[in-house]
């Protein structure tokens, strides 16, 4: 009885939402963001992110995490830290002032194919008497630089398990969870989760053109990210 | 006391499961250490931080062929040497912004820019 419950039991559930977690059966990539696949582009400039959260330290953490995603999902990405620098040399400190710049100014600038924008509404810590949450919510899009248009777009939130205890937060949640749970950490070492929680929010991103599976992944499922629909 | 042990083999048994079911056998790029470092560097800038951050950069140049594609990460030739241009060695910094458009083509027009940016900060100096 005893193994029954500790063991085979959790290791069952364990199972059961890891299967689903990596194959999640609702949307394909392909119908999803079909402008992304005529498109094709190889290059995204990733901008600072608009923080509406209230941890004023959200958006470095976003800075330092962002870009191996993108670049592992097989994109060109733009050196984060010096292009935030030389926009400040340039005289763009303002986040606001820099999401209302024209498209067009970024292209003959840098030669970006493609924009990251980011909101990050949501970056929380809440700690409570059994467990501690870190809860990250973002709205980012990926603009096309030549033709204006959205390209992917992804709105979600990832609920990181801090203390290995009971919590919500769907499937990147509970795979994030996992992880945590298993290296057993106490200490919160948020670089370490806000990268588990950003790798997640980009898995629905079509890969880019030094991915093995460039133009092939239309058909890869995805957790749908747009509730509007 | 025991069952806790079987406990703990058995979720690490699943949670290797898991890393050997999802994950690839060997990453696209290799990073060591620089998102942590980079991190720290952002949050507390100092000396020593700084010099951890170009550390764990010029290591993951170093470590570059052993990942899947065999090549330096986006953009981490161009950062570090952004780091050296700011340390003020030009040289070194012209180098490392000619090899990230070698490998990147998409950074050609970038790197151009700051190429010749630089150039004709240091004519000046001289």
């Amino acid at each position: 009885m005893s193994f029954l419950k500790r063991v085979a039991i959790p290791s069952f559930l364990f199972l059961t939402i890891l299967t689903t977690g990596c194959a999640p059966t609702l949307v394909s990539k392909g119908s999803e963001f079909p402008k992304i696949y005529e498109e094709q582009p190889r290059s995204i400039l990733v901008l600072p992110p608009m923080n509406e959260s209230t941890a004023a330290e959200a958006k470095d953490y976003y800075m330092t995490t962002v870009e191996i995603p993108f670049a592992l999902t097989g994109y060109y990405v733009f050196p984060v830290e010096m292009v935030s620098d030389i926009m400040k040399q340039e005289g763009v400190y303002d986040t606001e002032l820099l999401y209302q710049t024209p498209l067009a100014k970024f292209y003959e600038y840098f030669g970006a194919d493609a924009i990251l924008y980011t909101h990050i509404k949501k970056w929380d810590v809440s700690y409570m008497v059994l467990a501690s949450n870190l809860t990250v919510s973002i709205e980012s899009e990926i603009v096309s630089t030549k033709t204006s248009e959205v390209l992917w777009k992804y709105t979600g939130t990832v609920v990181v398990d801090l203390s290995g205890g009971n919590s919500g937060g769907g499937l990147a949640g509970l795979i994030a969870k996992a992880i945590v749970t298993a290296i057993n950490t106490a200490a919160a070492d948020y670089v370490k989760y806000a990268r588990v929680a950003n790798t997640r929010l980009i898995s629905t991103l079509p890969v880019g053109p030094y991915h093995a599976m460039y133009l092939k992944d239309q058909s890869v499922q995805i957790v749908d990210q747009t509730p509007t629909k | 006391m025991l069952n806790d042990h079987i406990f703990k083999a058995a979720i690490a048994a699943l949670f290797m499961l898991i890393l050997s079911a999802c994950a690839q056998p060997k990453p696209l790029y290799i990073y060591d250490d620089y998102s942590e470092s980079y991190y720290h560097n952002k949050k507390t800038v100092t000396e020593e931080n700084r010099l951890k951050l170009e550390a764990s950069m010029e290591k993951a140049i170093e470590n570059s062929p052993k990942s899947l594609s065999g090549r330096v990460a986006p953009g981490m030739y161009a950062n570090l040497g952004y780091m050296y241009l700011q340390e003020g060695d030009a040289k070194k910094a012209l180098s490392n912004f000619e090899k990230e458009k070698q490998i990147y083509p998409e950074a050609t027009l970038f790197m151009d820019r700051i190429i010749s940016k630089v150039v004709i900060a240091e004519g000046d100096q001289k």
